[in-house]
């Protein structure tokens, strides 16, 4: 029963994988890459992971795959054109590569047939949620710690390149997804006259006299 | 099998019906009628509904694409019915006699699993697709607006659902729905329940960010009528069109399911302990109050603006989920829950 759920899931996760590389269409890219995090997923249940198969599948599937298609239908890209073969003379050293790679996988194959049967712990335990947490938190405190700080800077260092404050001069506001205005016309108490605020769009009155919560998105849809 | 079976039963029923009730209540509240003249008060108008789907014309648009329009509406309603398995419906229950293959324990819920409550965000997260690729494939802009509106707003309500749920499972300690259903009985199956502890604030956060999850109004932005035609299903037709409704009111049966079992007992009430089968019917009952509540909702509230929508995501919700999980962890740390807990919840089991 097992081994027939690891050739189903294992045979979808490398139909899916191939399927992503041979695509032309971006989105159908991306969506092979879905079903190959899925039916991984699928393989860390049968293996007896389930808190590794949940998280795969909300932190791979469930966020950073919608990110990705939200990109591409938003950019709307186009089916990539069948042009020639670019880059010719780099052929021999994937050929090479992909020879090396085989051979590291028959390694490990042959290595771990002949390998003394040695049971690693108490296997039933080492996926469940808990020896994960304690895992985490214990002996692998470090590591986890270091992955924090790495993705809070990843994060930071996008908001700073979205904000681009430090780019632009101090006297001009910006409002994302709009043009550029002069601080002036942000700020009406800075700027008695208002004839030139009523003589604009209402949205633009609207964001003039800082009555919009958020700045508007509508350009970008 | 046989409890799938049942489960899917029960569910599709009670969804067709939500269908009938919301029409109906939305008459009562808009001061109309509703559907009243199939059955005795318009009984059996879901049957009357699921005909019309079957024998309409199935348009599909010429410049879609093909596969990925065939496949949205699978994805989304495959999605919304996968959760099912793993809510408890019920305790186990104790027959007498020894029934053929079974034996006399029915438990009343049909897949347990170690992380049942990350089960279900793993699949909501992935239903997202079925409306994102809906929008796409339709090669309509209305579609594609409703699309890429719903991918934002699931990815941004999403957070904020899932911390206000880390609240729970930090004050029971696991993430198996069973047993942080058994954690919460009381006195008469009412005093335990998340609500009244310290997780009032998580409800809130929950509801909310469910209701956004669910497309409904207030958050209906990726199918507003008034803008974009029908959001992301312009361009479906009969009973594709049909799978996307129904996978709309699946989701709102399982939210309102998540929310009975993490903040409202689940099948705890008066008497479980001497006829578990009543469990059943507190169970639903109290999701028949969620669903109350939705349609309620729907009646009164206009929808929002999208930058509203987004702002009241990431600037309000999200911080109120985080200040609940610090609270609830501080709380936690200090053992007053165990101090409180000798008062209001009995120590054995789940007696009233």
């Amino acid at each position: 029963m097992l081994a027939l759920l690891f050739i189903l899931f294992a045979g979808m996760a490398i139909g899916c994988a191939i399927s992503m590389v041979a695509q032309r269409n971006p989105l159908y890219s991306a969506i092979s890459l879905i079903g190959v995090f899925i039916s991984l997923a699928c393989l860390y249940v049968t293996l007896a992971a389930p808190f590794i198969a949940a998280v795969q599948v909300i932190v791979y599937a469930g966020a950073i795959m919608v990110l990705v298609v939200f990109v591409i239908m938003l950019l709307n890209v186009e089916e990539e054109e069948h042009r020639p073969l670019r880059l010719r003379s780099l052929v021999p050293i994937a050929v090479v590569l992909a020879a090396i790679f085989f051979a590291e996988t028959a390694f490990i194959i042959f290595f771990v047939h002949n390998a003394p049967n040695t049971p690693a712990g108490n296997v039933s335990d080492v996926g469940l949620t808990s020896s994960i947490g304690a895992g985490l938190f214990t002996s692998y405190l470090l590591p986890f710690e270091v992955t924090s700080i790495l993705l809070l800077m990843a994060v930071v260092g996008a908001m700073t390149l979205a904000r681009r404050g430090g780019l632009i001069g101090a006297n001009v506001g910006l409002v994302p997804g709009q043009a550029s205005y002069a601080r002036e016309t942000l700020n009406p108490l800075a700027y008695p006259d208002l004839s030139e605020v009523a003589a604009r769009t209402s949205r633009e009155v609207e964001e003039t006299l800082d009555v919009a919560q958020a700045p508007h998105q509508h350009n970008e849809e | 099998m046989v409890g799938i079976l049942v489960a899917f039963t029960v569910v599709m029923t009670m969804v067709a019906y939500t269908v009938l009730a919301e029409r109906r209540i939305l008459g009562f509240i808009q001061g109309r009628l509703g559907p009243n003249r199939v059955g005795p008060g318009g009984a059996f108008q879901p049957i009357a509904d699921l005909l019309k789907f079957i024998f309409k014309e199935d348009i599909v648009p010429d410049k879609s694409t093909r596969f990925v329009y065939f496949l949205a509406p699978t994805i989304a309603t495959t999605a919304a019915l996968m959760t099912i398995v793993v809510y408890p419906f019920g305790p186990d229950i104790h027959l007498p006699f020894n029934l053929p293959l079974i034996g006399n324990t029915i438990p009343m819920v049909i897949a347990k699993l170690d992380v049942a409550l990350l089960y279900v965000l793993g699949v909501t997260s992935v239903g997202v697709y079925g409306i994102a690729l809906a929008g796409w494939s339709s090669n309509n802009k209305y579609s594609l607006m409703g699309g890429l509106r719903s991918s934002a707003q699931m990815i941004s309500y999403e957070l904020a659902l899932g911390l206000g749920l880390i609240g729970v499972i930090l004050q029971s300690g696991s993430l198996d729905l069973q047993s942080i259903v058994e954690q919460q009985s009381g006195h008469l199956g009412i005093t335990g329940w998340n609500l009244f502890w310290v997780q009032p604030l998580g409800f809130f956060v929950y509801l909310i960010a469910a209701i956004a999850e669910t497309n409904r109004v207030p958050f209906d932005l990726p199918e507003a009528e008034t803008e974009l035609v029908a959001g992301f299903h312009t361009e479906y037709s009969a009973m594709k069109f049909a799978l996307f409704f129904l996978a709309e009111y699946v989701n709102m049966f399982t939210v309102s399911m998540l929310a009975t079992t993490l903040f409202l007992g689940g099948w705890n009430g008066p008497l479980v302990h001497r006829l578990p089968w009543l469990g059943v019917f507190y169970f639903l009952g109290k999701v028949v109050f969620f669903l109350f509540f939705y349609i309620w909702l729907r009646g009164t509230l206009p929808r929002f603006r999208f930058d509203q929508l987004m702002s009241f995501g990431w600037k309000f919700l999200m911080p109120l989920a985080i200040i609940n999980i610090v609270v609830t962890a501080t709380i936690q740390w200090s053992g007053l829950f165990d101090l409180v807990g000798k008062f209001l919840k009995t120590s054995t089991g789940w007696g009233g």
